[in-house]
């Protein structure tokens, strides 16, 4: 079966003063019909530009990235319009992503009024049912954005990227701008549209909890390059990357009792700069393990038990 | 702890915004070397009991009642020449954005000076001691370095150096760690932690992040809609909360010990405005344990075992 979502060896690399900033480096994954891969990593790991990417908003510098086999490196104007209908994207913000001065349900059936999916009375029809779908009502349609919470703007947001029905929905830390108790509404929605649609997702978060609930499986991102690509449960049980379980133990628990006897694996340093990455490995700054082969030589993404790791001591 | 003086006590206070009171009523006193987090979603009320002990309320809000103590000090009305002297010595405050807070212009070690009213040249020493207390490797160099050149990290440990020099009673963090990475994050509440105990200053945390609060908080205070729902110590708030909001939060958060893609606890609606405040409890209407007398009347924060306090007459 033709995967949903394929990268290959995808770079994107950016001038900065002086060297290029190689914010994606050789990344490859996939992602099957009805799989949600969780893309974790911390900021300017490049987990963001690569979502970017898998909806043609960033043109690849090398690689390739394939939406249900068409590439789009590369790709006239034509096909990355019908793919884009394929792959829809919900970000972060949902304040900064919806139209002030456009009522939700026109915002909602922009998608299918532009690609002449439906008009008139049916256009209406289709609205009230993706309104109705992530659990707002009809009789919103006529509302402003500023007249909903929150979450609200996140649902409407999500209505909005369903209503082409991509089989792609690439979801840019869709819940990091909400409040607690919102943020378990939006996702509890989101784990029941992918059971109805057989979506794909590609999931983006820095939180690590978050990606568990959600994700199949899970793509873990340091500078630029995968660190360990693996199912979700062999992942948290048996994280092979070192940044992996350093990722795992720096999340705070929401339970003293956990908490508290968590053994620590502190991460001493900072995140390096993508425009001059540590040679070798580039983890080998920070890492525990760290010996003169990670100095040296760039750990290639290999398999382990079902894990991917790219480290040279996994 | 609870038999030390506290180093700070908040009682009664209130703040309004024309006739919406914003913060209703809220006390509590933290002791020296203990955390006690503030915990809330936005518009909870956390940020602006913050900035009445600091006396840095915007003009817009006015304190109706309340009274504030340092020590044995009441510095609820301290004309402000006298909180100056008090700011940055004996109570200090740290923010959320490191970067913003910090002076973009000037070198780090001149603004740890500033905090110490010494020129850079006289508090030399005792600066670059500070830099190495707070973890920043060396402290030569970087006393030179203006803000830009330092990560999130390595700009909430100055701001922390800044906040610290001079042995204030009190620290108030305002969400300290939400703007950096979850790595960072552990390192800089390890800090904090460290600090606070070998210091003996008393912090007052402020966050809606429920893993910071377990992982560095000696109690709890969980606010809602401007007032205390429960507090209590850390360890009995998560293992037996008796607020409705409080069990509700806890459960709506995924774990990395829960079943994948099962569905979370939801807490209905929205968190009201201040407009629509009403006589009784403010979670009322999103409450599953609503009684008639929820929307009548404002339940009072009391004691139901050692130290914990719930406001909810099912609780």
């Amino acid at each position: 079966m033709t995967p949903t979502l394929e990268i290959t060896n995808l770079k994107l690399h950016f001038p900065g003063h002086g060297a290029p900033i190689r914010a994606v480096d050789d990344v490859s994954f996939s992602i099957a019909p009805g799989e949600t891969l969780g893309l974790v990593g911390e900021s300017g790991c490049g987990k963001t530009t690569v979502a970017n990417a898998t909806v043609g908003l960033l043109a690849p510098t090398a690689g390739s990235v394939r939406v249900l086999g068409t590439e789009l490196a590369g790709a006239d104007a034509t096909t990355l319009r019908a793919i884009r209908a394929r792959a829809q994207m919900v970000f972060q913000d949902p304040v900064t992503s919806l139209n002030p001065r456009m009522t939700i349900g026109t915002a909602i059936g922009e998608p299918l009024l532009v690609r002449k999916v439906a008009r008139g009375a049916e256009l209406r029809d289709r609205v009230a049912a993706l309104l109705e779908e992530v659990g707002l009502r009809p009789d919103h349609a006529n509302r402003y954005p500023h007249q909903f919470s929150g979450g609200q703007r996140q649902r409407i947001v999500i209505a909005r990227a369903l209503a082409l029905r991509p089989a792609l929905l690439v979801c840019d830390e869709p819940v990091s701008a909400l409040d607690v108790s919102v943020r378990a509404q939006i996702l509890n929605l989101l784990v029941e549209l992918q059971a109805r649609h057989a979506m794909s997702t590609l999931f983006v978060s820095h939180d690590l909890a978050v990606v568990r609930h959600v994700c199949d499986r899970v793509a873990v991102m340091y500078l630029g390059r995968l660190a360990e690509v693996a199912p979700r449960d062999a992942l948290y049980a048996e994280p092979r990357h070192p940044y992996t379980r350093a990722l795992l133990a720096a999340v705070p628990e929401p339970d003293p009792a956990v908490q508290r006897a968590k053994p620590r694996v502190p991460l001493s340093g900072e995140i390096p700069s993508p425009a001059n990455p540590p040679s070798g490995c580039r983890f080998h700054t920070r890492c525990p393990l760290a010996t003169d082969i990670c100095r040296n030589a760039v750990p290639e993404l290999r398999q382990v038990g079902e894990s991917q790791v790219a480290c040279h001591l996994a | 702890m609870s038999n030390a003086q506290p180093a700070l006590v908040v009682e009664n206070l209130s703040l309004a915004i024309g006739p919406a009171v914003v913060v209703d009523n809220i006390g509590f006193e933290v002791a020296p070397g203990e955390v006690l987090a503030l915990v809330g979603e936005s518009g909870c009320g956390k940020s602006l009991t913050a900035q009445a002990i600091m006396r840095l309320l915007p003009p817009a809000i006015r304190q109706q009642a309340g009274r504030i103590r340092l020590g044995a000090e009441d510095i609820t009305a301290l004309p402000e020449r006298r909180m100056q002297a008090i700011r940055g010595r004996r109570l200090s405050m740290i923010f959320q954005e490191p970067q913003a807070a910090l002076d973009p212009l000037t070198s780090i070690g001149s603004q740890i000076a500033e905090a110490l009213r010494q020129p850079l040249a006289e508090a030399r020493p005792a600066v670059r001691r500070m830099l190495e207390e707070v973890g920043i490797s060396d402290p030569d160099r970087r006393i030179a370095q203006r803000p830009f050149e330092l990560s999130g990290g390595m700009c909430q440990r100055v701001m922390i150096a800044c906040a610290l020099i001079s042995r204030p009673a009190v620290l108030i963090a305002d969400e300290p760690t939400t703007a950096l990475d979850v790595t960072i994050q552990a390192q800089i509440l390890d800090l904090l932690r460290r600090l606070a105990i070998e210091r003996q200053t008393a912090v007052v945390l402020i966050t809606h992040d429920m893993g910071v609060v377990a992982d560095i908080a000696d109690r709890v205070c969980v606010m809602y809609a401007g007032r205390i729902a429960e507090s209590g110590p850390a360890a009995d708030i998560f293992a037996a909360p008796l607020h409705p909001y409080t069990a509700l939060l806890l459960a709506s958060i995924p774990r990395l010990s829960d079943v994948p893609k099962s569905a979370l606890a939801v807490i209905e609606g929205r968190v009201p405005q201040p407009s629509e405040y009403g006589p009784g409890c403010r979670f009322a209407n999103r409450c599953p344990r609503v009684m008639p007398r929820c929307t009548a009347e404002t339940p009072k924060l009391e004691a139901r075992a050692a130290g914990h306090q719930v406001a909810c007459f099912a609780a």
